[in-house]
């Protein structure tokens, strides 16, 4: 049994994404997701390799795409419990953004 | 002192083949993940979660996030686990690396992360991005 757990030697890491004044956007978010469902490997045949790639840049669409639609979702459901609320000013913000 | 690179706590690689953790989603043991300043001091022979030098900050509690784990699998003759991506929202803290830790077997230190470099959110979201879940990348895995 072996591990590998050093940088460098084929081991482990993570990388940090942030923010500053807003939250992530949905292509940013997608693009993260993308990552995670499709992995290309460097050593994938060229061709293979081309319709992988291809592949990828659609996925990441549609999870952008369907992002978008969750997020302009919920802030129908935030605006509308605003304005139930009593704060139809602040709806209209929402919305706007 | 300051970060130096990735590792696994050699106390973890002893724990796992006493069965102290479990990374069974659901039923499994919970991992959290610390943060910390460059002027933390870690080394292979750290055993436990400390808060000595850990971040703090709007959005940041002490002891961290929970991780969500992902059930470990294999590929290939690798066996590997992995856990889902971890926000801390509306955040503004600056970090320079974490520790995972068990939370369940006491405070146990699984793996210590170096960031690279100074990583800062202010008013904004800080993600930790968990790599590709294989047998050549995955956070922790046994070859």
């Amino acid at each position: 049994m072996s591990f590998t757990d050093a940088i460098g030697t084929g081991g482990f890491s993570v990388s940090v994404a942030t923010t500053s004044h807003r939250g992530f956007t949905p292509a940013e978010v997608a693009a993260r997701c993308t990552n995670r469902i499709v992995a290309v490997a460097d050593t994938a045949p060229p061709a293979i390799r081309q319709q992988a790639e291809a592949f990828r840049g659609h996925v990441e669409k549609v999870v952008e795409f369907y992002m978008q639609e969750a997020v302009n979702s919920d802030r129908t459901t935030v605006c509308n419990a605003l304005t139930e609320a009593g704060h139809p000013e602040l709806a209209t913000l929402i919305r706007s953004l | 002192m300051a970060f130096t690179g990735n590792f696994m706590c050699t106390s973890f690689k002893q724990e796992l083949l006493t069965a102290t953790h479990d990374f069974t989603n659901g039923t499994g043991d919970a991992f959290k993940l610390a943060m910390y300043t460059n002027s933390a001091s870690f080394t292979a022979a750290t055993t436990a979660y400390t808060v000595t030098n850990e971040v703090s900050g709007t959005g940041y509690s002490a002891g961290g996030g929970t991780l969500t784990n992902v059930t470990p699998t294999t590929s290939g003759t690798t066996a590997l686990t992995d856990f889902a991506d971890l926000t801390f929202s509306s955040a503004t803290i600056t970090a320079r690396g974490a520790m995972i830790y068990n939370s369940t077997a006491g405070t146990n230190a699984v793996v210590i992360l170096d960031f690279g470099s100074d990583k800062t959110s202010t008013a904004g979201d800080f993600t930790i991005v968990f790599p590709t879940a294989d047998a050549s990348n995955a956070i922790i895995r046994i070859a």
